[in-house]
């Protein structure tokens, strides 16, 4: 449909989301070898690699649903998408767009954020870290706002592209 | 008032995904649509963000990134390429050996990397090709292709035994582990077989006589990704490291034998890192939106509602067991394996537990259901990578399949009513 356009703002976000992602899950490889390699080298067991590990993982799967919704590549049934010619294909397109930003506006952007500020009040903290909760739930609101842009962008693409009959 | 609440889920969820939105978006959505029928909506909406953050705080679930990045790095270091050649020098003279190849390559490559998709994707993306030149018919060969791939989730280390592990509150992941190998060797064997019976009627070309030695040469160039096994498996089995720490150490080892290999070099890790990553939060999305559908059920009681229901019906043990699996074939049909595992476990493994059956025999029964399901057609996530791989489509597919799906029908019915075939090992194993 359009030209790959290195220097358009989604593509720039992106690579940018895609070159966390790559950093992230680089770090969590080393940090559990790290773990084993202290446990059993070293003997002197790693305290903090367990529970950082675990808010990578987090991060990495709420980032990395973000990017993978921007490609599209979420599992689906697309069956009914697939049929569907024309103008009802875009509008139904644009209808599964809408549902994902019915979900993801109310409970990952704000009901995220309302989790991330009462944990940040209540002054919550990781057992050994000691990493405020809230900083590790933040990733939630992000998610949901990188989510709702591309499903917003992808309206707009579509919405452009409509054949007039 | 709990069945409300069950149709109230059920038919938007249903709706949803026919409709093409994405499984995970589909969960959440009815999840929420549900907890605001009875619960105010701003507390609805920050428990639900809640359960799906907490649902991916898991040191066991750590291993699935980790698995998923060593199978990438076996596609592309060559270890996948030595693990086939293998199979071939094995069983390629017989005729038709090309699928028997197929079926153990897809065990091999499944016992290190613990995914049907990736599989199917790098079996089938080898051998296809071969088949075709050779004469075989396309179809039955992806049908082989597809069905077998699934064995390398029953045979550890096994994603999905991980995600039952936690869905399940915590069964031994070492032990499921373990428990696993009969009954996957068991399905694979039952695919050879009905292979066999297809290789006959048409007539296949036996392949290239292997000598001894060359059996000897390929097994020696398979040998390290083979230790790689011995590694993982025998170090979780002996309880020298958890399978989270055994599924970074199976990262850094292929890593390091496919830069030994010389067929990766390290400007190719971020696209690696990238593609896996990509997989990872599919998979994490799905278990995200799962948790937090699953906990919106329990809140409302429908676990309880489903299993004084199942309980009405009989109080044999084995007679419910046959109840579950015809509901899990029929979920599987719709539903993709993670959500599956995580919302159904929660719902049956009480009723099996006070049933006297054994957790471990239960999640090895539940996983070789929906092994099947992942399979067939309207939702099956490796049937689709099976036939896209193949360039053939789902229609012409579905008749070949057939006969392969009643092989692993067969053999999950004998997998529920023997569970000593399942026990056997993690009891000699003390697990």
């Amino acid at each position: 449909m359009n030209e790959y356009n290195p220097y358009t703002f989604r593509s720039r976000l992106d690579k940018a989301v895609g070159f966390l992602l790559v950093v992230i899950l680089g770090i969590m490889v080393l940090n559990v070898t790290w773990q084993v390699v202290s446990r059993y080298v070293f003997q002197a067991p790693s305290s903090f690699t367990d529970e950082l590990s675990r808010y990578l993982l987090i991060w990495l799967g709420m980032l990395g649903a973000a990017y993978v919704a921007g490609q599209n590549d979420h599992l689906a049934i697309d069956i009914l998408p697939q049929k569907l010619k024309g103008r009802k294909k875009i509008r139904l397109q644009i209808f599964i767009s809408i549902v994902i930003i019915a979900f993801v506006l109310p409970v990952m952007i704000l009901g995220g954020s309302n989790l991330v500020y009462i944990t940040y009040v209540l002054g919550q903290k990781s057992a050994t870290l000691q990493v405020p909760l809230a900083y590790v739930y933040a990733i939630i609101p992000l998610s949901g706002l990188l989510v709702a842009y591309y499903q917003i962008a992808d309206i707009i693409e579509l919405l452009k592209n409509e054949p007039a009959d | 008032m709990e069945y409300i609440s069950i149709i109230v889920l059920v038919v938007i969820f249903v709706s949803l995904m026919a409709l093409g939105v994405p499984v995970a978006w589909s969960l959440g959505l009815s999840g929420f649509i549900t907890l605001i029928v009875t619960v105010a909506t701003v507390p609805s909406a920050t428990t639900i963000a809640q359960r799906m953050g907490t649902g991916l705080d898991s040191f066991s679930l750590l291993a699935i990134p980790f698995f998923i990045l060593a199978g990438e790095i076996m596609n592309r270091g060559g270890i996948a390429n030595r693990l086939i050649n293998l199979a071939k020098s094995i069983t390629g003279r017989l005729p038709g050996g090309l699928l028997y190849v197929n079926v153990i390559a897809a065990m091999l490559f499944g016992a290190i990397a613990g995914s049907a998709v990736a599989a199917a994707s790098a079996i089938g993306g080898i051998l296809g090709p071969r088949m075709e030149k050779e004469g075989y018919p396309k179809e039955l060969g992806a049908a082989v292709n597809i069905t077998s791939s699934t064995t390398g989730l029953i045979i550890p280390p096994s994603n999905i035994l991980i995600v039952y592990s936690l869905a399940s509150g915590g069964v031994s992941i070492g032990a499921l582990f373990v428990a696993g190998y009969l009954p996957g060797l068991f399905v694979g064997l039952l695919l050879m077989l009905t292979a066999a019976v297809f290789i006959k009627k048409h007539n296949l070309p036996p392949g290239e006589m292997t000598s001894w030695k060359e059996l000897g040469v390929k097994f020696f160039s398979a040998f390290p990704s083979l230790m790689l096994l011995v590694v993982v498996i025998g170090g979780i089995v002996i309880g020298i490291f958890t399978a989270t720490e055994a599924s970074a150490i199976a990262v850094i080892y292929t890593l390091a034998l496919s830069f030994f290999y010389k067929e990766l070099r390290v400007k190719d890790v971020p696209a690696i890192l990238l593609k896996a990553s990509e997989t990872t939060a599919i998979v994490m999305l799905l278990i995200a939106t799962s948790m937090s559908m699953s906990w919106v059920m329990s809140s409302e009681d429908i676990p309880q509602s489903i299993s004084n229901a199942l309980l009405t019906l009989s109080d044999n043990k084995f007679v419910v067991l046959i109840m579950i699996n015809l509901i899990l074939l029929f979920v599987g049909l719709f539903m993709d394996m993670t959500p599956a595992v995580l919302i159904f476990t929660p719902i049956f493994l009480p009723v099996v537990v006070s049933l006297g059956i054994d957790p471990i025999h239960f999640g090895i029964i539940m996983v070789t259901n929906l092994c099947i399901g992942i399979c067939t057609p309207p939702v099956g996530s490796v049937l689709f990578v099976g036939v896209g791989v193949a360039k053939t489509t789902i229609a012409k597919i579905f008749l070949p399949l057939l006969p392969f799906f009643l092989a692993m029908v067969f053999g999950l019915v004998v997998i529920t009513l023997w569970p000593e075939m399942t026990l056997w090992l993690p009891s000699l194993f003390g697990l």
